[in-house]
């Protein structure tokens, strides 16, 4: 069958090419037929003339059969639709303003849900550009106990005992990623670094642009600081210089040597993060020092991706895998840990997930808001599409007289609607050609949205074919949503009726417009749902940014460091923070300035067990509070009121009996219902190291810690002066200023300079840290707000558009009523009443429907009910006003018709 | 299209069967194939001439059918068609059908 068909293709396809010569073999084949007979009719005695006529007549009419029979070796649909397309094209021409309307508003609609949609396949779908990426696994830990977090980080000692172990991998390697320092010192200038393990670019299949890759030999204990770059980086600093072969390059202060470039395209195996330079695992120990990450057992900063051995079933690799588990678990189980904790980190399993698609922080984080914000611009398509329905419906009305000829000459009402479509196909592929331009603009624009503060989000976003076809399906669907009602009725129309083409209210006319309502009203009641969840997430963002974090965020300037790389003896360190201290806070425009080990809203976290003395409090995973460590004027820097005790002073020192300030939330957790002050607790002991009892001297006002989502971590501030030594710790100045804090920066700089040139800073302001962490909000609430813009816009000109339809058909009949002594408000009340009629369907349903469905918002919301009736009431009443005033317009218009004018229209 | 459309198609199946049993042997040109089916039927089956064409055309587009311009017994241009392999299936598909449903319905006639 198949076959057949395709010798049939081919054969005419030649005929397609030689059409001529077709033509003139049909007719010498026919003519040599007739010939024939003729003869033979002759030769039985028929004279010349009698014969041919006997001949033609048995053969029949020449020309049907040779037309009929060419028609065969023809593509019928394919001309007909190029045909109707040139048709369409013409159509269009004739009405560029309408063309042009249609076309701009489906281009906002198709471009919006491609912009979203390429973010999607870009973030979730577009497979890693390496060798086989089907082929790809990564390694992940699962605990024995059921519903236990499955993880993917993994220690080094981990990672080395798999490796060594393995047998369902034919390559298999792990990455962990930090940020680099390429400064010599002052402001850091941050690269996104890779450590790689050996096998990390053969495993890939990634070929080299310039000099060589990393490769096993250079992974290995004690190994020489050699980097990779990646092809981006490559370019942008060293302007692709061949040269930078050799070249060292200072990460962290360290020199690396440059040895090789990766190939263009390459960007690593996390999807958002560009890698800049690699460097192999073994060289943590340059970075790390003593305690040097590599032999850490409980520092989990590696991820593990393997190739498949071909061959291998999933059921293979597991079983494969859970046959070492216990073996590899052995040889890297933390010897410092509490025995339980030892008996659940052998129990681990190892197990694998698909990973083509490569790994990304992204996925967890924007998952969700990219699903709502693709039923958002579905909607916004939708509501588009129906104002292009009405558009069209109205346009068919000017056409009925056209169409009615092309019936009488005998055109099927099935070939009508199949123009029509393609013309209205046509509009939503141009509109499609041109959404795909704005589409790439609005991605790239929404992916700046993405990134937040140092961790910039870079996707690669060219067109693949996911998002031609996506485009191309939406185009066609809208083409035939927007087309075939208009294109059933104006087709269906009698012949009669539409001959006389008059403007007479008729039954048709009357049918035509109902269907117009029928669509507004479903606009409304789209665009309604849209304006709710819209203006819940809008509400919500809003009260997460005015929401009281218990700190000042505004004119804060944060000046985070580390001494890690800085040649400072470890007992001088302290007192050179102090020094910097001293020489920030006498800067001009300075109010105040503290120090900290971290500020709020930062991703840095410090936790621990607490065991109080009360028994009230509650203890084991329960007891977790969270830990920071200050000078004095942190409180007063960060305006949180010190509500009972006292602060600390300068008489805190390492010496002098430990003390902490907590806040209400700690208060109330571990002391319910008793006063708090002056009471005790001791931090979960680290192991080998003595836990002093601690003294609560004072009581802080809650203030948020790590988002302003949360519900407030219980906390116990220190004295900077009695934390644990840690050398690997950075520090961050808190200034509050008296001007906008960017500005004070260079100075900052200078003043820090002047102590030491090697200390690297990173600037930023508290308010930019606090936004930061609302990334998602605020892109959600930003598009949702400006997708409800758009979407009453569209809404409003439908309702506009139909309401004017219906006072022009009604003319007449608004004349005679004036005639006979209507007075305008009775004309204006009837042309109201059609519109209260289609915003009260259309808000009812729209109620219904966001009832039903804003509960999927849920997750997304923070401090209002996704049935929030205040925000119903406000989306109903501006949708009410703006359709009243939309209307009033064509309402009025009717009011002031003059009942001659309107009577000798007809 | 118009009805007559619709006969041509009631009439499709037999006629392909006799073009491609007609073409069986040798290879014709249109007229012969018309007057071939007459004479073996002894004139009880009428070709219906115009008919013959667009059947040819269909069976050599499905690739059952090849064709050639060759010279006629009087030296005219004339389209040569013949069987092709798919053809020579065909055939002894649609015959092996044919008498199956032939005998079956002479088995129903005689059974009163």
């Amino acid at each position: 069958m198949i076959s057949e068909w395709l010798s049939s293709i081919r054969l005419r396809l030649r005929a397609l090419a030689k059409s001529r010569q077709l033509d003139r073999d049909l007719q010498d084949e026919m003519a040599f037929h007739l010939a024939m007979r003729e003869r033979k009719l002759h030769e039985h005695g028929a004279d010349a003339e009698e014969a041919r006529y006997a001949a033609n007549r048995a053969f029949g009419n020449v020309v049907r059969i040779r037309e009929k029979t060419r028609t065969l070796w023809t593509f019928r649909w394919l001309e007909e639709l190029a045909q109707d397309m040139r048709y369409a094209g013409r159509s269009l021409r004739h009405s560029p303003a309408l063309a042009s309307v249609v076309v701009l508003s489906l281009a906002l609609g198709i471009g919006a849900n491609t912009a979203i949609f390429s973010l999607m396949d870009a973030v979730m779908l577009r497979l890693l550009p390496v060798q086989h990426p089907e082929q790809l696994v990564r390694v992940e830990r699962q605990f024995a106990k059921a519903g236990a977090p499955i993880t993917g980080s993994f220690t080094n000692p981990l990672w080395e005992a798999l490796r060594d172990r393995q047998n369902v991998f034919s390559g298999v390697f792990a990455w962990g990623s930090s940020f680099f320092d390429l400064a010599q010192g002052g402001e850091v200038q941050n690269a996104n670094g890779i450590f790689v393990s050996g096998d990390y670019f053969s495993t890939l299949g990634i070929q080299p642009a310039a000099g060589r890759l990393l490769n096993a030999t250079d992974d290995r204990r004690g190994c020489a600081p050699l980097a990779v770059l990646s092809y981006g980086f490559w370019e942008s600093h060293f302007g692709t210089a061949a040269n930078v072969l050799g070249q060292t390059i200072t990460l962290n202060r360290h020199p690396f040597q440059i040895i090789g470039v990766s190939a263009p395209g390459f960007y690593g195996v996390d999807v958002g993060t560009k890698f800049d330079i690699a460097v192999p695992v073994c060289s943590a120990t340059i970075f790390d020092g003593q305690r040097s990450r590599i032999d850490q057992r409980s520092w989990w900063w590696l991820s593990i991706i393997g190739r498949v051995k071909p061959g291998l079933t999933p059921g293979q690799v597991k079983s494969g895998l859970a046959a070492i588990s216990p073996a590899v678990m052995r040889a890297a189980l933390p010897q410092d840990w509490p025995s339980k904790e030892q008996e659940h980190f052998l129990q681990i399993q190892l197990a694998t997930v698909p990973a083509a698609t490569g790994t990304s922080f992204l996925r967890n984080s924007f998952a969700e808001p990219l699903n709502i914000l693709m039923a958002i611009v579905a909607l916004v398509l939708l509501i588009a599409c129906a104002n292009i329905a009405s558009l069209m419906l109205a346009r068919a009305t000017a056409r009925n007289k056209e169409l009615a000829i092309r019936k009488a000459l005998g055109a099927s009402r099935w070939r009508l609607i199949r123009q029509l479509l393609t013309e209205s196909v046509l509009l939503s592929i141009l509109g499609a050609l041109l959404g795909l331009l704005l589409a790439r603009w609005g991605s790239a624009l929404l992916v700046r949205d993405l990134s937040a503060g140092r961790r910039i989000v870079s996707l690669d976003l060219s067109l693949d074919s996911r998002v031609m076809g996506f485009t191309a399906a939406v185009a066609i669907f809208t083409g035939i949503l927007v087309g075939l009602l208009p294109a059933l009725r104006s087709t269906g129309v009698s012949l009669t009726e539409a001959m006389k083409g008059s403007n007479v209210v008729s039954e048709e006319g009357r049918a035509r417009f109902r269907a117009g309502k029928w669509i507004v009203a479903s606009q409304i009641a789209l665009c309604l749902v849209l304006l709710i969840g819209g203006g819940l997430l809008l509400r919500s963002f809003v009260k997460l940014t005015t929401l009281d974090l218990g700190f000042d965020r505004s004119n804060v300037l944060l000046v985070r460091t580390n001494f890690k790389t800085v040649k400072i003896p470890a007992a001088q360190q302290e007192a050179t923070y102090d020094e910097i201290g001293r020489r920030l806070r006498a800067l001009p425009g300075v109010v105040s300035e503290s120090r900290s080990i971290m500020s709020p809203i930062s991703s840095f976290v410090w936790n621990s067990i607490l065991h109080a003395d009360s028994n009230m409090a509650p203890t084991g995973d329960e007891a977790v509070a969270y830990f920071n460590f200050i000078t004095p004027d942190y409180f007063a820097t960060m305006r949180s009121p010190l509500l009972r005790g006292r602060n600390f002073t300068e008489g805190d020192t390492k010496d002098s009996p430990p003390v902490a300030v907590v806040n209400e939330a700690l208060a109330r957790k571990f002391y319910p219902g008793m006063d708090a002050l002056g009471r005790h607790f001791r931090v979960d002991p680290e192991p080998g190291q003595p836990t002093p009892l601690v003294e609560i001297v004072g009581i802080v006002k809650d203030a948020k810690y790590q988002s302003p989502r949360e519900d407030t971590y219980p906390t116990a501030f220190f004295p900077i002066t009695q934390m644990p030594p840690d050398p690997g710790l950075g520090r961050t100045y808190e200034l509050r200023t008296a001007m906008p804090p960017m500005s004070l920066a260079s100075t900052v700089q200078n003043t820090v300079a002047g102590v030491s040139k090697e200390i690297p800073l990173e600037f930023e302001t508290l308010s930019a840290q606090v936004d930061d962490s609302l990334v998602q909000e605020r892109l959600l609430a930003k598009l949702s707000g400006f997708f409800g813009a758009l979407a009453l816009l569209l809404a409003m000109i439908g309702l506009y558009g139909v309401l004017s339809y219906l006072v022009t058909q009604r003319q007449t009949e608004f004349g005679i009523r004036m005639a006979l002594g209507a007075q305008p408000h009775s004309i204006l009340r009837l042309v109201m009443r059609d519109l209260v009629t289609i915003l009260g369907i259309g808000v009812a349903a729209g109620i219904g429907i966001a009832l039903a469905t804003v509960t999927l918002l849920q997750k997304m919301l923070f401090g209002l009910a996704p049935r929030d009736a205040e925000t119903i009431v406000i989306a109903v009443c501006l949708l009410s006003v703006l359709a009243i005033i939309a209307g009033a317009i064509p309402a009025r218009r009717a009011a002031r018709v003059d009942p001659m004018v309107a009577i000798r229209y007809e | 299209m118009s009805k007559s459309d619709e006969k041509d198609e009631l009439l499709q199946g037999t006629l392909d069967l006799l073009v491609l049993k007609t073409l069986a042997r040798r290879s014709r040109h249109g007229y012969d194939i018309a007057e071939s089916i007459q004479q073996n039927s002894g004139d009880v089956l009428q070709v219906e001439e115009g008919a013959l064409y667009p059947a040819l055309h269909r069976l050599e587009l499905r690739g059952l059918l090849a064709s050639e311009w060759g010279l006629s017994e009087n030296n005219r241009r004339a389209k040569y068609y013949r069987l092709t392999a798919a053809g020579r299936k065909q055939l002894a598909k649609e015959t092996e059908y044919w008498s199956r449903i032939s005998a079956a319905i002479g088995r129903v006639l005689q059974a009163t």
